[in-house]
């Protein structure tokens, strides 16, 4: 009886012990996973910015003035333009 | 000290009464019975308030904010993106402490004046001040480490215009709680603004989130949207629109391109413009979305449908003749002139040389009825349906109440209001085969509707006029190279303090190009060109012509006119 006792004495201190550590675990797990939730959202925030900086790098005023001022370039007219007809059914990739 | 063992302690042989013992008993037990009735009442009456009390100490509810959706273009370029910003606000109470470097400090990375700061943080009452809002991650992060006491930080977000003034009349912008004020930001406030979420959870200590209590109500953040715009063309029209204001000093341009085949626009212009990044440059007059909420009357570039309906109720043929005379005609009491004497035209030559008494003779074998049934069926009268905020109908009186110079003065533009809009939209039935296509300024996946407002046959043939019209004898400055266009040049007079001004023009051109497939519609109108004439034919169709060569360049359309070549092709002889 005694015997009996002492070993499930025993067992509920290692399942009250597992407990505790599941729990621990349990909540590290979570906070790791809102960590990673968060660096989700600041790389996406990122992106975000990178867009909008791309897209600012890429604004047609800018790139106009740059093409006309810095490069000297002008507009294509069509007298000096050399039109290749390809059939429609051209590979995929660069478009016309 | 003598000794005494504990049993023959002299103070016990004293004879207490016993009263006393149960005295003492008595009240401990009163006691505990105290604590037991406490504890009954703490465990189970009032267990729940405590709970709820306990609660109140770890969890939190945090909101989860919803990122409102991008605003791109055609090709996916961003037009509009929100990233996260911070405001800036103040504890007055606890601000006092500050030093004054600190608020120059502060004044210096805010690009504020450190007395106007401290200025707004006098009433000590107050526990929350702006101070100023939307400022930039980078910026906010300085503040931060300055430490200003009472100072702190709140996330929110700021929305981006990359294209600026460009596309500003288009996309529009939002107010600091990110509700869409102008243009697409509005029109589709509800599909770009998400749907904010919240979680509660448990926190520790330190402030970290251990766990959630409840399931999680994810935030639903704001579609993105896909405009119809191509960036390219908008910016192709923008700079076409701005160098026409700054050579004739015209007081507003505006000016739209619409795809003949989907009814989609790739680009809408207005000037004078704003800049959505920069919340000090939206003035009332700027704000002006002209090409949908102006309403203008259209002058000559009416002519068309006029004729067009002649023809298809078989009023009049291709080869009518029509006295236009010595260029002024006395009709009802009034006198109807034209710029120059023509003589003899055909309604061909009508259009061509724009002629005033000739599109009167053509409304003569017109009933004012069948006039306003078809401008209607042209969408004159009616705000388009495109779902953009402050779209506007325009004016096309009942028919029954028109007089007989009335009449006559719509069939060449007069007496009636239009948008720029409106005047485009109505092109696309001459650019398509007679009907009508709907329009709209989001990508389009499927075929458009369209309404049927002229027979083909009439459509080409006035195709055919337009191009006339066009060409050398008319507006030869639309005129593209490689390509052929059609349009037509209006110059109307502006109605000053109830008269027809004889100095104030509006002058436009609408067409399309190219002829023998027409691809898109432009539609370009100057508002009270000063300087270098102030003709349609001359003002407006050179901007027509620059818009048409670009955009049509752009879109990769082959010329269809005659044009010399000056290259050749072939290989370069080191190649070989």
């Amino acid at each position: 009886m005694g015997r009996l006792n002492l070993l499930v004495a025993a067992l509920l201190m290692l399942s009250a012990i597992s407990l505790v550590t599941s729990r621990h675990q349990a909540r590290q797990l979570f906070i790791d996973l809102d960590r990673a939730r968060a660096q989700a959202r600041d790389l996406d925030t990122d992106w975000r910015r990178l867009q909008l900086e791309r897209a600012d790098y890429a604004r047609n005023a800018r790139v106009d003035e740059i093409a006309r001022g810095d490069l000297k370039m002008i507009s294509i007219v069509p007298d000096r333009t050399i039109y290749i007809n390809q059939a429609p059914s051209a590979p995929a990739g660069g478009r016309p | 000290m003598r000794r005494v063992p504990f049993f023959d302690n002299p103070v016990l042989r004293v004879q207490v009464p016993t009263w006393r013992a149960r005295l003492v008993l008595l009240m401990l037990g009163a006691a505990f019975l105290a604590l037991a009735a406490r504890a009954l009442f703490l465990q189970g009456l009032s267990t729940e308030f405590l709970q709820q009390q306990g609660e109140r100490r770890y969890e939190r509810t945090l909101t989860l904010p919803a990122t409102r959706g991008k605003i791109l273009d055609r090709n996916g370029l961003v037009l509009a993106s929100s990233v996260p910003a911070r405001s800036v606000w103040a504890i007055p109470d606890d601000a006092r402490e500050a030093t004054d470097a600190q608020w120059r400090e502060l004044g210096r990375l805010l690009e504020m004046n450190a007395a106007d700061i401290r200025s707004r943080l006098t009433d000590l009452d107050k526990n929350f001040v702006y101070i100023k809002r939307q400022v930039p991650m980078d910026v906010a992060d300085k503040v931060a480490a300055l430490g200003v006491p009472g100072i702190h930080l709140q996330p929110e977000t700021r929305r981006y215009y990359p294209e600026g003034s460009v596309a500003a009349h288009l996309v529009g912008f939002t107010n600091v709680e990110d509700h869409g004020q102008e243009g697409v930001e509005l029109a589709f406030d509800e599909l770009l603004s998400g749907q904010p979420g919240s979680r509660r959870v448990i926190k520790d200590r330190l402030g970290q989130v251990i766990e959630d209590v409840r399931a999680v109500n994810p935030p639903v953040d704001g579609r993105d949207l896909r405009l119809s715009i191509d960036t390219r063309l908008q910016y192709l029209v923008y700079k076409a629109l701005n160098d026409a204001m700054a050579e004739h000093d015209a007081r507003a341009a505006a000016a739209v391109v619409l795809d003949v085949r989907t009814g989609e626009i790739l680009a809408l212009a207005n000037l004078p413009t704003y800049d959505p990044n920069r919340r000090e440059t939206l003035r009332g007059d700027r704000l002006r979305n002209r090409v949908l909420t102006d309403t203008f009357e259209p002058g000559s570039i009416m002519k068309p449908f006029t004729a067009a309906l002649a023809l298809d109720l078989g009023r009049i043929s291709m080869s009518t003749q029509f006295d236009t005379g010595n260029g002024r005609f006395q009709f009802h009491g009034n006198t109807i002139s034209d710029v120059s004497r023509n003589g003899m035209l055909d309604v061909a030559g009508v259009l061509r040389r724009s002629s005033n008494i000739g599109m009167t003779l053509i409304s003569e074998t017109l009933q004012p009825r069948e006039m306003w049934d078809r401008f209607t069926e042209l969408g004159l009268g009616q705000a388009p349906q495109m779902g953009f905020p402050g779209a506007a109908a325009g004016r096309l009186r009942p028919w029954d109440r028109w007089r007989p110079i009335e009449k006559a003065t719509m069939a060449y533009g007069y007496g009636l209001s239009v948008s720029l809009m409106q005047m485009a939209r109505a092109y696309t039935a001459f650019a398509r085969n007679g009907d009508m296509v709907s329009m709209t300024l989001v990508k389009r996946d499927s075929e458009p509707t369209s309404v049927k407002v002229y027979p083909p046959q009439i459509a080409r043939a006035v195709r055919a006029m337009l191009e006339a019209a066009a060409g050398p004898d008319g507006a030869k400055a639309a005129q593209v190279q490689g390509y052929r266009v059609a349009g037509k040049s209006g110059t109307a007079r502006k109605i000053v303090d109830g008269k027809y001004s004889t100095s104030l023009y509006r002058s436009s051109f609408v067409g399309f190009a190219p002829v023998s497939d027409p691809r898109i519609v432009v539609a370009v109108s100057l508002d009270e060109p000063k300087a270098g004439g102030y003709y349609g034919g001359r003002v407006a169709a050179p901007v027509f012509s620059s818009i048409v060569a670009g955009s049509l360049r752009m879109l990769g359309v082959q010329p269809d006119a005659p044009y010399e070549s000056v290259i050749v092709a072939g290989v370069p002889e080191g190649t070989r």
